[in-house]
């Protein structure tokens, strides 16, 4: 008899983990069936979110839902805000102007930084590596002081609007963004020393939680999971909206869709966000920020108060049933949000809120996905893979 | 170092300091709360700011974050709580040690915030004594130092915390 | 630029044309939006519609399967029969012209039996169980159809139009004791 053999008793052992664990940042949880310490089944459970983020579209109107994308993947909220302005403009039938556009792509890739900082921090925090976590929010407090002065708001920016922004760039934003972006490699630099190498973190993470493209597509995960399996797809790339056919970018694709291949997926898309900052940086247009249709954007605040057509302007869109009103019909959108495809699908009846919103959101899958990537696999893997998918709860229950 | 003794004895060698056995519990509950972060929403987000690099809860005392109910005592609810978290909530929240402090961090956990609908609580408090709220969708890390800060000055006036009340 | 044109024999996209010619008689509208085409299948067709769609169109990728409760929305009702639900299924194809399509099935109150697609695609499991949870449709074939993102006790469905925004006082009392059973 093989020593070894005897570790597995054959008794089953059920461990609940979550929804309050420390590595399931916020309310994931799965239940583990184990064998010793061999994950024999793994379930996981949605639903401790759940905030009613598509009946309360029903109820509000086209911007006040603005406010309610936010909180949806609060690690970038300006992606989100993007990607359903978008649906409602294509709705709508409207093009934004050039420098509205490229002021879109710069806030969502300075939030695609944030949303990749804050994974790394906190995957390296799930492993033990606490000062990968210092590093990553040392970077992202930056990013945090750069979104505060340009949309009012740490976190929760709300700052596009149907039809345009809110407001344009501050003076100034060009210096503190290049200023971000030529630091942000060195200190990515940083990281890589700390982990690419690391014999620890290699062997916790090569090999763990892998999946094949053909299942990754089977079970749906899109961004930085599925392209870390080998298939090189982008909806910036694909299907490029806004001006992202404008921009030069590589796809960075791994090979094994384990752990590992998924940082260092992400690590790249990184540096090549950096690259899609300084190409907007260059050639940002001068112009509107937003469309210069009084019946779609508020008038500016001095002409509300200075002039009765300003007024009235500002009148209409406000009130109840006047504001933004597409067309009678549905419409899906999708936008490449940091963890995969993020699609708004709007069925509008022709009035100013929307008959229904249907958020089609990138974690969902990914967290359906786990049984598939951990089940064979030692328990204290679970914690690496659960970090790699970067699951936001907000998302994934809406 | 923020010791006030009350009653000084005489003065021996200089070696000495008397004081009530109350004064030296609460300075010691002040400056070691040890937090438990019940973080599910986008405040959870900025209540790791908080303890990053930045802002640096430990200065207050407060760094050692226990994941385990049974090691803290201060509960940090920070974000929305469904109908289905809630007993989750509670019972996390009965499994911690007395004296036990309850800080409701943001619009959501204080009163569902913006969103009014079927399956949020509105409001953390009616379930729980809350001893300390904080305003704002989500509130800067200074707001939530701020309520740390709060929580500090009810143990040093020697208050008890909400939940104590009740019981 | 959501307009739905008319289409022609000689503008339709080619994957059309083959649709047209495999199911003449599910197919109840069709036309072209702006980044793919939008297909209403009659539900008797609908789960060998998706898998000719998936095995021999290679549309590969299982978007979104969600569903919309027609029953403020008079024109969809009148359309199709007073069909109250209408369960959407949105696909990719990582090749061809037309990346997107849009299945969409109308569903009646009295029978809300939808074939489950699981057997085609493993994402398509929660999807199903969610548009069960909001809406009550039930999917034929799934292997575990529950509640996923509302407790298990709950009543109702809430995406449905008849269900307050604010609940039936689900938020006020609720079971204390079932968690973690």
């Amino acid at each position: 008899m093989q020593a070894g053999m005897e570790r597995t008793t054959g008794e089953k052992m059920v461990l609940n983990f979550g929804p309050q664990h420390p590595a399931t940042h916020g309310t994931l949880r799965i239940v583990l069936e184990l064998d010793g310490e061999t994950v024999l089944k793994a379930t996981p459970h949605a639903g401790y979110l759940h905030t009613g983020f598509e009946k309360l579209g029903e109820h509000l109107d086209y911007n006040q839902y603005i406010v309610v994308t936010d909180r949806m993947n609060y690690l970038s909220p300006l992606s989100n805000n993007f990607g359903y302005v978008l649906a409602v403009e294509q709705l709508l039938g409207i093009e934004v102007p050039k420098r509205c556009q490229y002021i879109r792509i710069l806030m969502a890739e300075l939030s695609r930084l944030a949303d990749h900082l804050l994974w790394l921090g906190t995957a390296a925090l799930d492993l033990g590596a606490f000062s990968v976590f210092l590093y990553s929010f040392r970077e992202r407090e930056k990013l945090y002081s750069i979104f505060e002065k340009t949309t009012g708001a740490r976190l929760t920016t709300s700052y596009t609007r149907v039809g345009g922004v809110f407001r344009d760039l501050y003076d100034g934003f060009e210096t503190d963004v290049r200023d971000f972006i030529t630091n942000l490699p060195k200190a990515l630099k940083e990281t890589h020393t700390l982990l690419t190498r690391n014999r620890i973190w290699m062997d916790r993470t090569k090999g763990v939680g892998a999946i094949s493209p053909e299942e990754a597509i089977n079970y749906g995960l899109t961004g930085p999971c599925l392209r870390a399996t080998g298939v090189s797809h982008d909806i910036r790339k694909a299907e490029p909206y806004s001006s992202y056919n404008e921009m030069k970018f590589e796809v960075p694709v791994g090979t094994n869709g384990d752990v590992y291949d998924r940082y260092l997926v992400r690590m790249e898309e990184m540096i090549q966000s950096c690259r899609i900052v300084e190409q907007a940086l260059d050639n940002l247009p001068d112009g509107p920020f937003s469309v210069e249709d009084n019946k779609i954007m508020l008038p500016h605040k001095s002409d509300a108060y200075g002039h009765i057509e300003g007024l009235i302007h500002h009148f209409k869109i406000v009130m109840d049933g006047h504001g933004v009103q597409p067309p009678l019909g549905d419409h899906y959108c999708a936008t490449e949000s940091p963890n995969g495809e993020l699609g708004f699908y709007i069925v509008s009846d022709g009035s100013g809120t929307a008959y229904r919103i249907r958020i089609r959101p990138p974690s969902f899958f990914h967290f359906q996905a786990l049984p598939h990537m951990l089940e064979g696999g030692m328990v204290s893997d679970t914690v690496a893979v659960l970090g790699s998918l970067n699951v936001i709860a907000g998302e994934l229950d809406r | 170092m923020g010791l006030d003794f009350g009653h000084r004895a005489e003065p021996t060698d200089g070696n000495i300091l008397t004081t009530t056995i109350d004064k030296v519990v609460n300075w010691g509950r002040r400056n070691s709360l040890w937090p438990m972060p019940f973080g599910t929403a986008c405040c959870a987000i900025e209540m790791m700011a908080t303890l990053a690099s930045k802002y640096d809860l430990s200065r207050f005392g407060s760094e050692a974050i226990r994941f385990s109910p049974r090691q803290s005592d201060l509960l940090i609810v920070s974000g929305r709580i469904s109908i289905k978290m809630m007993p989750v909530l509670k019972r996390i929240y009965d499994q911690m040690p007395d004296p036990k402090w309850v800080i409701s961090m943001g619009a959501c956990a204080s009163c569902g915030g913006v969103f009014d609908t079927y399956t949020l609580i509105q409001g953390v408090d009616q379930f729980l004594p809350v001893d300390v709220y904080i305003p704002g969708c989500p509130p800067r890390p200074e707001d939530l130092i701020d309520a740390v800060m709060q929580v500090q000055r009810q143990i040093d006036k020697g208050a008890l915390p909400k939940g104590s009340e009740v019981a | 630029m959501n307009e739905e044109k008319e289409l022609t024999e000689e503008t339709q996209p080619l994957v059309l044309k083959r649709l047209r010619e495999k199911f003449p008689d599910a197919l109840l509208a069709d036309a072209e939006v702006s980044n793919g085409i939008s297909i209403v299948v009659n539900k008797e067709n609908s789960y060998a519609f998706l898998e000719y769609l998936k095995t021999e169109l290679a549309y590969t990728l299982l978007v979104d399967i969600t569903a919309v409760d027609n029953s403020n929305l008079e024109s969809e009702l009148l359309q199709y029969d007073y069909a109250r639900f209408m369960v959407v299924y949105q696909l990719y194809t990582f090749e061809g012209e037309t990346q997107r399509i849009r299945v969409k099935v109308p569903v009646h109150e009295k029978d809300l039996k939808v074939p489950s697609v699981t057997s085609l695609w493993k994402g398509a499991n929660w999807l199903e169980r969610e548009t069960y949870d909001m809406f009550g449709i039930d999917f034929e074939g799934h292997p575990d159809l529950c509640r996923i993102l509302m407790p298990d006790d709950f009543e109702g469905h809430p995406l449905r139009k008849d269900y307050p925004l604010r609940g039936r006082g689900e938020r006020e009392r609720f079971n204390f004791d079932k968690q973690n059973a």
